[in-house]
């Protein structure tokens, strides 16, 4: 059996007002381990985004336990939460979410530079040329994001999610703001990473996307509504 | 409805929605704008607007200068036959006065106030055209060597004195002893020339042949007054410097021949020219400007804060533009509606504006009266106004311009395309970095210059005088100048005064003598055969002066009681003084001659310095009573003396004495540190407010730039960076700004020393370096807590929100 990379149990994320309890998840149960393709789809405001956003740590559960790495994150203060997420957690948004004022290669090289235990300029540079080769940008590492397509701006969000060596990768809706070709693209670069090792956690809408993924995860007014499926990834088969 | 009413109510209805904006903009731009008008309207009456007489280019004030022999001007004062010669003998003013101010107690009215008389002839009143409320004003009856014992009243003194009584013709006034019958009261809006200086107005104008001088004085070629003045219209096809050679030469041979004393050996007369403006105005041009200046850069801030404002206000309605555009607006009807949206704001703060400025002339004249001229003549004009409204336009086009500059008409559309989150409208980088260059270069040269000048004051203002003022009072009488009270009756009755309040229990001690912050006679004076001369500050004083004082003695004796009362030949002087007598050895024995009689120097004391005085002059003592009788009362601790309580007791030992004055040496030197208190509290507050609308200013700046970095700060925490670094960032984009703007705030500083080095080598030195590094401090850590206070809503609460934009 592969190594536990995340698990949660019964975690819940409630929004409270003065009036009235919203539950935007309620008592999730998963397992992630290490080389898993995990997808979590299901309609808009099913939890989808909010399960993501707790699995990066971007936020945080208001019941339930959530270790990674046999470590429990689920009450880390913002600083400690920053440090997991700079060294375990790559992040890959919808809208890429890259910095524009910066260049492609300074964009990839941010978790790095956000690191407690600094790296040489010689090994950044190393480490983001690396990534930059994993997704085909290594000639696009001077230009600033704005003079990139929407793909290649995927490409480079997903070099700087993967830069720190992280122990998952947690994509957003990679695809929802690219054209179909374009999507399939950046689909098949996420194959491609989790074929190499890589574990990814993504959420999509978009079912011939989700059915990519070894584990499907479907939510429903914040509850997991099915036993996940496990099976072979079709693309994984095919190819 | 036509289309500019349109375009206002849609303005109006616009802003009512967003009060706080219209509000914050209002009484910002209000405050601001209206100590412009209230200065600028200033600086157009000290340098602009004709003083309020007939044909006043062409009045003149004649000064005696007093040359020494390097051609350095010892005072501008005349001597009595002098004047008198000139005025009857000059052909150059077609009309001309004699004008002497003097002060005395006005013992007709119960209260016995004291008041500004001033000696003038008739010509006084018809040089400035002056207009009466009730009677008239001097006339061929009150010339020169008439002696015809009327008055003339200011109508303020009418008011305050007589309650306005309009009977008041009827009535006399008693001056220094003589009854003065009332001819005339001032109109109301007679403004009169403050030639003895800002702030100084008569209360009542008696004829010049009144004036208190004594026979001897009258007379005397080697005794100058700085109080009498002569006045008149020119009427010369001369320039003025021609007229001063033509004058002078008769004018300074005319002395010559008459003084007698070889004291004035190396002085010459000289005849100057003074138009009126610049004798009332002096200097105080420059200290306006000073204001103006101020008073600019807190205009300039609280502008750069309200484009700011501005800014993210045309932010927050980009889709309401956006929806106007894709209804069919042009650029132009884009910027029409921004533009009334602006002028409309600045209309009802320019409103605002005049109130407060109509409330800062109050001001201005209630704590400036006496240390500005003209202020009196302040007022909301047509000169005020038409600036108010010339501001009113360029500020609302400037903001227009701002605002339409911001918008990308072309990716307006966008903006309705992606629902609202579109980047239709920003403010540029480049214009946030110029607005906190801005700011941090105004507001550093503003606090510095205020914190230098706040320095200044609070050094003289704590600066030891080097005597004791606690607990002294002191008593100024005057004597009826009609009396024909001889010197020693005079001084035997004084003797008996100082006896009478030593035996006042609430008394400690008394000392008859000048007063140690009153002004000194400056008598001619050197080191017995030699031709050395120099003007000292003499007093006279007696032999409790030092003692009561507490002024220390560091060679020689104080006077004794005898030497007092024989007026022996004996003088004290200062260490200033005895240095420049003889910089080596002691000074004791020493001869020294003065008016010429021979005195012995008994004592060196230690040097006392003025609140005004940058350094110790030279100062005497002599052992007499001056014709001014003049006592300092050391009262017992918690004790007071009242001045009914002093003026019975004065009035019990002669009735030709009056109390003049009688205040604490305290409130003395509270009055003389008049300019640094109101220099200091002015600084003070002018640097506190720059420091707080730039606060609000960079804060306003930087709480927009980071609400429009959330998104990027949301996503550089949630790529693993720690709060920590969210702050060092933001601090750091600003910090470049932030130096470039201390760059120029010392290239400002540094310009104006080489460009004004004369005037500011009393105040800039080395040790405004370490001011300059607090100034720097100070606004550095104002920035960096507005770079942090709107951060910390970001760094403080999960990414998510950030990203969210929640």
């Amino acid at each position: 059996m592969a190594d536990i990379k995340i698990k949660m149990e019964n975690i819940s994320k409630v929004f409270e007002t003065e009036e009235m309890e919203t539950y935007a998840l309620k008592n999730v149960s998963l397992v992630i381990s290490t080389g898993d393709y995990v997808s979590i789809s299901g309609p808009s405001g099913c939890g989808k985004s909010t399960l993501l956003s707790i699995l990066g740590l971007l936020d945080m559960p208001s019941r339930g336990e959530y270790i990674i790495e046999d470590m429990n994150v689920a009450n880390l203060s913002l600083d400690e939460a920053a440090e997991i997420r700079c060294k375990k957690i790559g992040f890959v948004f919808q809208s890429f979410n890259l910095i524009d004022d910066i260049s492609v290669f300074d964009n990839v090289a941010l978790p790095l530079r956000y690191r407690s235990d600094k790296l040489s300029v010689k090994e950044i540079e190393q480490r983001v040329k690396n990534c930059l080769d994993k997704v085909n940008m290594s000639h696009r590492i001077q230009h600033k994001p704005n003079q990139l397509s929407g793909g290649q701006q995927q490409r480079v969000a997903i070099a700087r999610a993967l830069v720190a060596d992280p122990a998952i990768l947690l994509v957003d809706e990679a695809t929802g703001n690219l054209d179909s070709t374009t999507g399939d693209q950046i689909m098949d670069l996420l194959d491609e990473l989790n074929r190499k090792g890589t574990t990814i956690c993504m959420v999509t809408h978009e079912s011939q996307y989700a059915c990519r993924a070894r584990t499907q995860l479907k939510l429903l007014d914040g509850e997991i509504s099915s036993t996940p499926i496990q099976q072979e990834s079709k693309h994984l088969l095919n190819a | 409805m036509s289309y500019g009413v349109y375009l206002l109510k849609q303005a109006w209805a616009g802003l009512n929605g967003k009060k706080g904006f219209l509000l914050t903009v209002v009484a910002t731009l209000g405050v601001a704008l209206g100590a412009l008008l209230c200065i600028i309207t200033l600086a157009y009456v000290v340098t602009f607007k004709p003083l309020p007489y007939p044909d006043q280019e062409n009045l003149y004030q004649l000064n005696s200068v007093i040359v020494d022999k390097n051609k350095g001007v010892i005072a501008r004062a005349y001597s009595y036959p002098s004047l008198i010669q000139i005025f009857e003998n000059q052909n150059v003013f077609s009309q001309s006065a004699l004008v002497r101010y003097e002060d005395g107690v006005l013992s007709s009215q119960p209260t016995q106030p004291s008041v500004r008389s001033t000696y003038v002839t008739p010509g006084w009143f018809s040089l400035l055209n002056s207009k009466v409320t009730i009677g008239r004003t001097f006339e061929g009856t009150e010339e020169k060597d008439s002696y015809n014992p009327v008055a003339i009243l200011s109508y303020d003194f009418w008011q305050d004195e007589f309650g306005g009584n309009s009977d008041i013709l009827q009535e006399t006034v008693t001056l220094g002893g003589t009854n003065f019958k009332v001819v005339g009261v001032l109109a109301e809006s007679f403004i009169e020339p403050q030639l003895a200086g800002i702030g100084v107005k008569t209360d009542i104008f008696l004829p010049w042949d009144f004036n208190t001088l004594d026979a001897p004085r009258r007379e005397s070629f080697g005794s100058f007054s700085v109080s009498s003045r002569l006045v008149g219209r020119l009427d010369s096809k001369f320039s003025s410097s021609q007229i001063e050679q033509d004058l002078t030469i008769p004018f300074n041979s005319f002395w010559r021949e008459n003084v007698n004393d070889s004291a004035f050996e190396n002085w010459t007369l000289e005849l100057e020219l003074q138009p009126f403006k610049d004798a009332i105005l002096g200097d105080s041009r420059n200290t306006v400007l000073l204001l103006l200046i101020g008073i600019a850069g807190l205009v300039l801030i609280a502008c750069a804060n309200i484009t700011n404002l501005f800014m993210s206000r045309t932010a927050d309605q980009q889709r309401e533009l956006a929806i106007q555009a894709a209804l069919g607006a042009r650029k132009q009807h884009i910027f029409h509606n921004l533009f009334a949206q602006s002028g409309l704001l600045v209309f009802i703060s320019t409103i605002f504006a005049l109130l407060i400025a109509s409330g800062g002339f109050s001001l201005l004249q209630h704590y400036l009266g006496s240390r500005l001229p003209r202020v009196d003549e302040v007022a909301i004009n047509g000169f005020t106004l038409s600036c108010a409204l010339l501001i009113a336009l360029l500020l609302g086009l400037f903001f227009a311009r701002i605002s339409a500059g911001m918008i990308n008409y072309r990716a307006l559309n966008d903006t309705l395309q992606s629902s609202g989150k579109g980047t239709g409208i920003q403010v540029s980088n480049k214009v946030r970095r110029w607005l906190i260059i801005s700011q941090v270069s105004i507001v550093t040269l503003i606090v510095f210059v205020n914190l230098g000048l706040l320095r200044d004051s609070l050094k003289i203002i704590n600066e030891p005088l080097g005597f004791r003022t606690e607990n002294i009072i002191a008593l100024t009488l005057k004597i009826n100048s009609a009396s024909d009270m001889s010197h020693e009756e005079s001084k035997s009755l004084l003797l008996e005064l100082k006896e009478r309040l030593l035996a006042l229990p609430q008394v400690d001690d008394v000392s008859q003598s000048v007063l140690p912050l009153g002004a000194a006679r400056r008598i001619n004076q050197g080191i017995e055969g030699t031709q050395e001369r120099s003007l000292v500050r003499t007093k006279y004083i007696d032999d409790r002066y030092f003692q009561l004082i507490e002024q220390p003695l560091t060679q020689g004796d104080f006077f004794s009681e005898s030497d007092y009362r024989n007026e022996n030949n004996l003088i004290i002087v200062n260490e200033t003084y005895a240095e420049q007598l003889a910089s080596e050895g002691s000074v004791l024995g020493a001869k020294i001659s003065l008016a010429n009689v021979v005195y012995t120097v008994s004592g060196v004391v230690k040097g006392v310095k003025m609140p005004t005085e940058r350094d110790i002059p030279m100062r005497a003592y002599l052992p007499m009573a001056d014709s001014r009788p003049q006592f300092l009362l050391k009262l017992k601790s918690n004790q007071s003396v009242s001045r009914e309580l002093a003026a019975t007791i004065v009035q019990d030992i002669g009735s030709q004495f009056f109390v003049s004055e009688l205040e604490s040496l305290d409130d003395q030197r509270d009055k003389l540190l008049f300019t640094q208190y109101t220099t200091a509290i002015t600084s003070s507050v002018l640097a506190l407010l720059t420091f707080f609308l730039a606060a609000i200013g960079l804060y306003g700046i930087l709480a927009y730039a980071t609400q429009m970095r959330r998104f990027e700060l949301g996503t550089r925490l949630a790529i693993g960076a720690q709060r920590k670094d969210v702050i060092h960032l933001v601090v750091k984009d600003n910090v470049g700004s932030m130096a470039i703007g201390f760059v120029i705030s010392f290239v400002i500083v540094f310009a104006l020393y080489l460009g004004f080095s004369a005037e500011l080598v009393n105040y800039i030195n080395a040790q405004l370096i370490p001011l300059f590094v607090c100034t720097i401090v100070l606004i550095t850590l104002m920035t960096c807590f507005a770079c942090y206070w709107p951060l910390r809503t970001i760094i403080n609460a999960r990414p998510i929100h950030s990203l969210r934009g929640s």
